[in-house]
């Protein structure tokens, strides 16, 4: 499964952006917020996107070319 | 970028020129652009990072980082000024920013080819960083808004406080940011909804953007970050943000990504060199357009607002 990730990682480079984006950017950021009450609670209302992120990347596996006739 | 997309076929000696050529453009105008930020600042009337009580067009007590801070918060701003913004911090988020973005070109490249991918880098980096360093300007020299307060008034719209490369007044991490987050969610939606129209996955991409702004800029705003600074003017202020600008994150990659999916029809019909015009062309319209739709929304809804008998500023929720 690895191998086949990494053979077709290019595949998986807008998924790694947003992931770098979501996680440094936004979720790092967020325990250093310490003025603003519930702000790591208000994480929440961004599931959609997480939950649409992780079946982009499902699917991205899933349509990968399968190597030796396994997928 | 629906899962049929092909790359589009290079013609090399155009290719190379376009990208050769506009790139140096690039790297020209970001050159001044920085130069003016950092060692001019007085031309663009940049704000000092290190004193608050010198800003105008908003003040510091008409921004929303006012607003929302503590007594104490106030007054470690008023002595501190703007934290963060060292020169190992400038240049730790524009290579971030770089190399982030990196991933998102390459995929592009070799799914879309050349002439797509620079055209969406490009594209998305000039339309986003035009249009926000517009609305920075306009609010700055003008101390005007498309936004309709209720109940108070606050002069500008907003502004960037710390990047060590700059695109006019937006910096570079913010259009490179554009660029990597405007493609990563139009792919998504690809990905997610391949057999819907472009229109749909758009929208899609434009809303999943958008709702992680949502947590994002009230974490980017606070005192302990104020990565940029609001001006109050606005009557919604949703988590303490004036909702324009969660509309514009909508409007923004929704309206991108309509106009960069028009590339291979266009390069077809018209030809590679004219269909590059019509894209910068169209992309400069609509710029504009999205501008100037923000003045009837914001006077819409102020003006229903009002008539719901709402007197002042509408925090979604109460409190924040």
């Amino acid at each position: 499964m690895f191998r086949k990730i990494w053979r077709n990682r290019i595949e998986f480079y807008p998924a790694i952006a947003i992931f770098i984006w979501y996680t440094v950017g936004v979720l790092l950021n967020s325990t250093v917020v310490k003025s603003r009450p519930g702000i790591g609670t208000l994480g929440w209302i961004t599931l959609p996107t997480v939950a649409v992120f992780f079946v982009a990347v499902y699917k991205t596996y899933r349509g990968l070319p399968s190597e030796g006739g396994k997928s | 970028m629906g899962e049929g997309h092909q790359p589009v076929a290079a013609t090399s000696d155009y290719d190379r020129k376009y990208v050769t050529v506009s790139a140096f453009i690039l790297i020209a105008i970001i050159a001044f652009s920085t130069y003016l930020h950092h060692w001019q600042p007085q031309i663009l009337r940049v704000p000092n990072n290190r004193d608050v009580s010198s800003w105008v067009n908003p003040r510091f007590d008409q921004t929303c980082l006012y607003k929302s801070s503590s007594e104490a918060d106030r007054e470690k701003i008023r002595k501190e000024g703007v934290p963060g913004d060292s020169l190992g911090n400038l240049i730790f988020m524009d290579v971030f920013s770089i190399l982030v973005a990196l991933f998102c070109f390459l995929h592009a490249r070799k799914k879309y080819g050349i002439w797509m991918a620079w055209s969406f880098f490009l594209g998305s980096f000039v339309f986003t960083g035009l249009q926000e360093s517009m609305w920075i300007l306009f609010g700055r020299f003008t101390g005007t808004s498309a936004a309709q307060g209720i109940g108070e008034t606050a002069p500008g719209t907003y502004w960037f406080t710390k990047d060590g490369l700059w695109f006019f007044e937006t910096p570079v991490m913010a259009c490179l940011g554009w660029f990597f987050i405007a493609y990563g969610c139009v792919w998504m939606a690809g990905k997610v909804f391949p057999k819907r129209s472009l229109l749909v996955r758009a929208a899609v991409g434009g809303l999943l953007a958008m709702i992680v702004d949502l947590w994002a800029d009230p974490i980017s705003t606070a005192p302990e970050l104020m990565t940029w600074v609001w001006a109050t003017e606005d009557c919604v202020r949703i988590f303490g943000i004036p909702q324009s600008n969660f509309l514009g994150w909508f409007l923004l990659i929704f309206v991108f990504a309509l106009i960069w999916e028009q590339l291979p029809r266009w390069d077809k019909t018209l030809g590679r060199s004219k269909a590059t015009n019509r894209f910068f062309w169209v992309l400069l319209a609509s710029d504009i357009a999205i501008l100037l739709f923000q003045y009837p929304w914001c006077y819409a809804l102020r003006g229903i607002l009002i008539a719901a008998g709402v007197d002042q500023t509408l925090y979604i929720p109460a409190g924040w």
